[in-house]
């Protein structure tokens, strides 16, 4: 199975095949017969094992945490494996599931949402109800974290977004923002969704002013980019919290950041969240499974263990268009993130393969 | 052969049972439509292929029958030349085969030619090309025949290890 190296050894050899076309452009004499070679090699690779489609799945791990969804057929390899398998799921289900209670808190921390939200819905805008959103969020966010015990390392807080600012992440999982605010709050910047999510989603924006838009709606967009630019105007609100990958990613790459948010001129606070698989999958397929049966999975795995790593503020230069700023965004969140550095974009997960080709 | 991707045991390959049933996995999902083979198009389902250049040709080579579409012995027979069990004159072999574009065993001027337009598509002039082209000839041709035989390539490319640059993991 590929590791990460293997990955980056063979980002490397594809890299080399983009300066060929340069070598023969620049100096004619630097064509060689084995040229050829890389692009053979990497296309062979390409059709063994995809880069791209294999992102959306989960990740595949070279050591096996007992876990079923990340490496497939595992627990059938011997029978002594399978009993330790077994006694590993009746541990999980009927031990660490009821007895850390992380259904019930769940439960409460929704509550406790929906409770102290509502008399914040009556309130006019003022600096009160600004802290009291703050609370109210920070309070309810990790609640609802001990309820799929996270177990969270912060890195580098000095760092923290600031108001006026857009945090960008790479995204692996709806409860990245739940990581994150636990920290501190947010206004999301986030696709609207249905059922149990999209409850959520309408309860959070009655106590603060998050920004839920419909992807595939061009004007949406205008709006959009309208409204954040208004909202980090303002200094009291909070930052911005995007996810400019736009989906959710195996936790083992960054897909093409969307430019759109990096047009904005003001201040980008890259933050890297790498999750350890060791103790369970954060990763989210949202094509395969709705939120709830995605919380079940996540509640019964052993914890999520996630590092977080708040990087130092970047702001765009002069000569530079917001596609390479989001590049250099990018490559910044990868490095600290220990993530392969991935030029596709991750709509390719929703959309149909592409069948013509000219 | 349909879906049925059992295959003889006398296939040629340098792959374990477990390799060819992860590749055969591989196919299937390549195969959109089921037909049991794969077509060009199909290749180029996978993103990164899209900008290969090389596709073509290395269908070309993988497609022993030349009907156009890759079956499984085909597809497996292919990938094995890049098995690191795989020798040295095979791996070679399938690099000068990429210019060797009507098999006769020689690289002419023209596939050359027709080879690095494929690469550089149109970044480079025509007589820029036929400049690198006929250089390149000159140098590996050493019994001036004006064109290049497998012995020739040979010689020129082996001193640069390629036969180990062309490994990938099943």
């Amino acid at each position: 199975m590929a590791t990460s190296e293997d990955i980056i050894e063979k980002e490397n050899s594809i890299n080399r095949l983009g300066s060929l076309t340069n070598c023969v452009n620049e100096q004619h004499k630097n064509f060689e017969l084995s040229d050829v070679v890389y692009l053979v090699k990497s296309g062979i690779e390409a059709v063994i094992d995809d880069e791209v489609t294999k992102r959306f799945r989960a990740e595949e791990l070279s050591s096996w945490n007992l876990l079923t969804r990340t490496n497939f057929h595992y627990q059938f390899i011997s029978i002594r494996l399978s009993l330790l398998w077994f006694a590993g799921v009746v541990l999980r289900y009927c031990v660490l599931l009821p007895l850390s209670n992380r259904i019930l808190v769940t439960c409460f921390a929704l509550t406790w949402l929906f409770v102290t939200v509502f008399p914040l819905t009556l309130m006019a805008d003022s600096e009160f109800k600004r802290k009291a959103a703050y609370y109210v969020n920070l309070v309810a966010f990790r609640i609802i974290c001990r309820g799929f015990s996270a177990v969270v390392d912060y890195h580098d807080k000095e760092n923290m977004p600031q108001s006026g600012g857009i945090c960008v992440a790479n995204h692996t999982t709806t409860l990245d923002v739940a990581i994150l605010m636990q920290d501190r709050p947010y206004a999301v910047l986030g696709q609207i969704h249905g059922g149990f999510l999209g409850w959520m989603m309408r309860t959070l924006s009655k106590a603060t002013k998050h920004v839920w838009f419909e992807r595939s709606e061009v004007r949406d967009r205008m709006f959009v980019s309208k409204r954040i630019m208004e909202h980090v105007s303002d200094e009291r609100n909070f930052p911005v919290l995007l996810f400019p990958e736009g989906t959710c990613i195996n936790n083992t790459s960054v897909m093409m950041f969307k430019k759109g948010s990096f047009e904005i001129p003001t201040t980008i606070y890259p933050v890297a969240i790498k999750y350890n698989p060791w103790f369970g999958d954060a990763f989210w397929n949202s094509s395969k499974h709705s939120m709830v049966q995605y919380l079940l999975v996540v509640m019964t795995s052993w914890a999520i263990v996630a590092d977080v790593w708040y990087l130092p503020a970047m702001k765009r230069q002069p000569d530079e268009n917001a596609m390479q700023f989001a590049e250099r965004v990018k490559s910044v969140i990868c490095r600290r993130g220990g993530l392969v550095d991935c030029i596709w974009d991750g709509q390719l997960k929703r959309m149909a393969r592409v069948l013509s080709w000219k | 052969m349909g879906n049925d991707l059992t295959m003889p045991m006398e296939m040629c390959s340098h792959f374990d049972p477990d390799e060819i049933a992860r590749l055969g996995k591989r196919f299937r999902k390549l195969d959109l439509d089921n037909s049991g083979s794969l077509s060009i198009d199909e290749f180029m389902s996978l993103p990164e292929l899209q900008q290969n250049p090389l596709v073509q040709r290395v269908i070309e080579i993988f497609d022993q029958d030349g009907n156009g579409e890759v079956d499984f012995r085909e597809f497996i027979e292919g990938v094995s030349q890049f098995s690191v069990k795989g020798d040295k004159s095979s791996k070679l072999k399938f690099a000068f085969r990429i210019y060797d574009i009507d098999n006769d065993g020689f690289i002419s001027n023209g596939e050359l030619f027709q080879v690095l337009k494929m690469m550089v598509g149109n970044n480079l002039k025509d007589t820029q090309l036929q400049q690198i082209v006929d250089k390149t000839i000159i140098y590996a041709d050493k019994d001036g025949d004006g064109k290049i035989s497998y012995d020739e390539f040979a010689a020129v490319v082996s001193s640069l290890d390629v036969h180990k640059k062309m490994v990938v993991d099943v």
